[in-house]
């Protein structure tokens, strides 16, 4: 028997207050540590410097009081893909590989030292920027993120940028996932109740699977569109006019322990340097 | 002083689905400041509509508003317009923007500019007002929809306004939710001298008010004082309005009694009125004492101990229920009772196997819905269930289509499922000639809601199980549902209801369950479950106004126990006897 519950499987972009070190500092200065380690993973050619990045994260998720196991359940649905890209490099970058030593060759098939470095660097990197978003998206709001993104985007609103604009549209879209995720659940569960049964139809028949998800989606755009309507009304009633001549409640500021946390950020992207 | 609100001659049409509706057509209306006043009317008499020209969200198509001096036609006093008329709608999701709750009152205030000390000022008082500071860093999903409504308050108090608009704020809270809301509002009126403009479908909520507006065709109908305005009955009636229960009690009274005061409006007043109209001795027993329940055939739908948790096995595992327990017998109507966020909802979808018991069983037609050999489809073809809000999950673009959604997928020949649609049609009273070929969209809120309830039973269940099947439609539309509910009864089709209207429930249902936290703690006949005021109310829940008059009574033992009463009926019955007790004659 299947069960409805849309939400639970769920675990990028989940954020998980623990109230640690790493969740009080300022999203702008995750926001940057976050730039800094894709540099830092991308600008080195050394699995040896990618490990030492990966095991800095391991430390971080314990400094931020997360199960280590929790997060790396969230990595595992992209596993599939990650053993696909490894594949298809073992398979057909051999050909273009600069190593004088073959291990094992076949028709276009080729395995040397450097392909196999290569496809373990590759593999790694990819591992690292997923564990590092999400503990940028467990440690941080998405509320926050965007408070940190609209004031480090800040400055190109004056040359016309609509960055409250975006800011705000996305805070919105934020605010309805919960609404309109529980949204489906009830339609789709009434639909059941009617009879109604989603996943019976061939695949190959893509007009038949259109034709049974409308009851889902109808109602689901229609209520949508209506709940805009309605907020646009509401945000209206409260004196919204634009960015125009609006000021800012939430307040970012940049203690001591962002500096900190900064300076150890830019000192580990430079001894990722030194390594290489 | 002039008044704070000035309404002249205002038209407004607006098109929907291409054609021209005239909402308001010539209203005239004056509001002074300080003014509590409430806006009645059924659905699409225009209130809504006014509402919203208020604060110029709307402008006039042919008349004036004023908000203090501003015409809402001049744009260059928009911001002060609204920043003085603060605004707060039906559905707390839809006002809602930001995604933590202090950020959401800080809205206004950012939108008028406010330097950053202010807006904190405003918000920390905004949040005391509405006693929502120990939620202030939730995210406002997470909260229940007393509380959301709450913080949408919060949100317009942030601005300083000096009016309050109310567009159906209480039509989607329960109980404790309502009162709630209802109390902080009359503290803002009576502490700061806000003015309040309330639109309402409870009728109750207008006595309160210091003056009553009902709105009919686009066009002001009808207005005064509540206490006055509900001696009107044949006028309200005409205007597809009612009365309040205890208001309706008095009148029934008075036309026996012709010294029984028929302005009374409150079940405290009527109570208080009872005591008074002449010394009455304790009253011997009334009414025969409860007949022992007779043997019933075994229940149709049975749970037992059912426990469920939400988000199983992740860190953010909460359990919904711990021990519900439930049966429901051929022919019965039962009454499931609970505030927001007792489980209720969640112990239905135990019903048809939408959800599965992590503890505990569930029966239906004798199967054990945990066995996995049950057709699941056959026991929702005999368990319909009807969610919250149904029309808002109506696919169709023709009434007809959507109807016939769960016959066709029950692979039935064409002549059956007209036939199911033809009878479920009827039930509902959507006759097939006239409804099948309408624009889903073009119907009315109450038709669509029986055309979404039609679509449930066109699977001819034996169980109908609905949520809140009359939340948020007019009185009107509200008594012809139950009225076709007791119908289908009457066929043979049982019947649960969960509701958070007492009133309602003590007039319809055989048994009620009372769900709070995750268990069922009371189960009885409504007389039973109602004789325990103190449990009710300690989980949110209220008495209907019959049984709060009859509680009133017992407490100064002018009633005996045994001839507690909780339906309008009931009541009429015995106050009846109790006031024409011989001694003396009225009158």
């Amino acid at each position: 028997m299947s069960e409805f519950e849309f939400l639970r499987n769920v675990t990028v972009g989940q954020y998980l207050p623990t109230n640690s070190p790493v969740h009080r500092l300022d999203p702008r200065t995750k926001l940057l540590l976050t730039l800094l380690m894709v540099l830092a993973a991308t600008s080195t050619a050394s699995p040896l410097a990618t490990l030492l990045l990966l095991g800095v994260l391991g430390g971080v998720t314990g400094l931020a009081k997360l199960d280590a196991r929790y997060v790396l359940r969230g990595l595992l649905p992209v596993a599939p893909f990650l053993l696909f890209l490894m594949a298809m490099q073992l398979l057909f970058q051999g050909r273009f590989s600069l190593c004088s030593t073959v291990w094992y060759e076949w028709h276009f098939v080729r395995v040397t030292p450097c392909l196999l470095e290569l496809v373990l660097l590759g593999a790694l990197r990819l591992l690292l920027f997923l564990f590092v978003l999400s503990l940028l998206t467990l440690t941080t709001t998405a509320a926050y993120l965007l408070h940190g993104i609209e004031q480090l985007l800040g400055p190109l609103q004056r040359i016309g940028l609509p960055v409250h604009e975006f800011a705000l549209a996305n805070i919105i879209a934020l605010r309805f996932i919960p609404t309109i995720a529980e949204e489906l659940e009830r339609v789709a569960k009434a639909q059941v109740s009617r009879g109604g049964e989603f996943g019976s139809e061939p695949w190959y028949r893509p007009d038949r699977v259109a034709r049974a998800r409308l009851p889902l989606l109808v109602p689901l755009f229609v209520n949508t569109l209506r709940r805009a309507e309605e907020l646009v009304v509401a945000m209206q009633a409260r004196s919204y006019l634009g960015s125009q001549g609006r000021s800012r409640f939430v307040e970012l500021r940049l203690r001591p322990a962002d500096w900190g946390a900064l300076a150890l950020g830019g000192a580990l992207l430079l001894l990722v340097w030194g390594l290489a | 002083m002039p008044p704070i609100l000035r309404v002249e001659n205002l038209h407004h049409t607006y098109t929907r689905q291409g054609h021209p509706v005239q909402a308001l057509r010539g209203v005239d209306l004056t509001v002074e400041a300080g003014e509590y006043v409430v806006l009645l009317g059924h659905n699409g008499s225009g209130k809504s509509t006014l509402a919203r020209h208020l604060n110029a969200l709307l402008l006039p198509d042919q008349g004036n508003v004023w908000v203090h001096q501003w015409n809402t036609r001049d744009p260059a006093h928009l911001r002060a317009i609204r920043s003085m008329v603060g605004m707060v709608f039906q559905h707390p999701d839809n006002q809602i923007v930001a995604t933590i709750v202090e950020e959401e009152v800080a809205f206004g205030p950012e939108n008028l500019g406010l330097d950053r000390s202010e807006i904190r000022r405003r918000v920390e008082e905004a949040l005391a007002q509405v006693a929502m500071q120990p939620f202030r860093h939730r995210a406002p999903h997470l909260l229940s929809g007393g509380q959301k409504q709450r913080v949408c308050i919060a949100g317009v108090l942030a601005m300083q306004p000096q009016v309050l608009v109310l567009d159906e704020a209480t039509a989607m809270l329960d109980p404790q939710g309502r009162r709630d809301l209802l109390a902080l509002v009359a503290r803002l009126h009576r502490k700061q001298g806000v003015t309040v403009i309330a639109v309402t479908h409870f009728m109750h909520e207008a006595i309160d008010a210091d003056r009553v507006v009902v709105l009919h065709e686009g066009r002001v109908a009808l207005q005064g004082p509540p206490r006055w305005l509900f001696q009107q009955p044949e006028a309200l009636r005409a205007l597809q309005l009612d009365l309040p229960p205890a208001s309706e009690l008095a009148q029934a009274l008075h036309r026996r009694f012709p010294a029984f005061p028929a302005d009374r409006l409150t079940p405290e007043e009527v109570a208080t009125a009872v005591q008074t109209y002449r010394p009455l001795q304790p009253a011997p027993q009334l009414l025969p004492p409860l007949l022992p329940t007779p043997s019933r055939p075994p229940p149709l739908l049975e749970l037992q101990h059912v426990a469920h948790f939400y988000m199983r096995g992740t860190p953010l595992e909460i359990q919904a229920l711990s021990d519900v327990s439930l049966a429901v017998h051929p022919g019965e109507i039962v009454g499931v009772l609970g505030a927001t966020g007792s489980g209720k909802s969640t112990a239905i979808q135990h019903c048809n196997g939408l959800l599965r018991a992590h503890a505990g069983h569930v029966r239906v037609l004798d199967q054990d819905l945990s066995d996995p050999k049950v057709d699941l489809r056959a026991v929702r073809r005999a368990v319909g269930l009807v969610f919250q809000l149904p029309e808002t999950q109506l696919f169709e673009q023709y009434v007809g289509d959507d109807v016939a959604y769960g016959p066709r997928q029950l692979g039935l020949p064409h002549a059956q499922v007209r036939r199911r649609v033809q009878a479920a049609m009827a039930a509902v009273g959507l006759p097939f000639a006239a409804f099948k070929d309408r624009v889903t969209w073009t119907l009315s809120g109450g038709e669509m809601r029986r055309a979404a309830i039609a679509g449930v039973l066109a699977l001819e269940p034996q169980l109908l199980v609905l949520d809140e099947p009359t939340a948020g439609l007019d009185p009107q539309a509200r008594q012809l549902l139950l009225r076709q509910l007791l119908d289908l009864q009457a066929q043979g089709c049982t019947l649960v209801l969960v509701s958070h209207n007492m009133d309602e429930l003590a007039s319809l249902c055989h048994r009620l369950a009372v769900i709070a936290e995750g268990r069922t703690t009371l189960t009885g006949s409504p007389a039973e479950v109602f004789a325990q005021p103190t449990v009710l109310r300690a989980f949110g829940l209220e008495l209907p106004a019959m049984a709060q008059i009859s509680e009133r009574l017992q407490s100064e033992e002018l009633l005996p126990p045994t001839a507690a009463f909780y339906t309008l009926a009931q009541a009429e019955a015995t106050l009846s006897q109790l006031l024409a007790e011989p001694g003396k004659k009225p009158g």
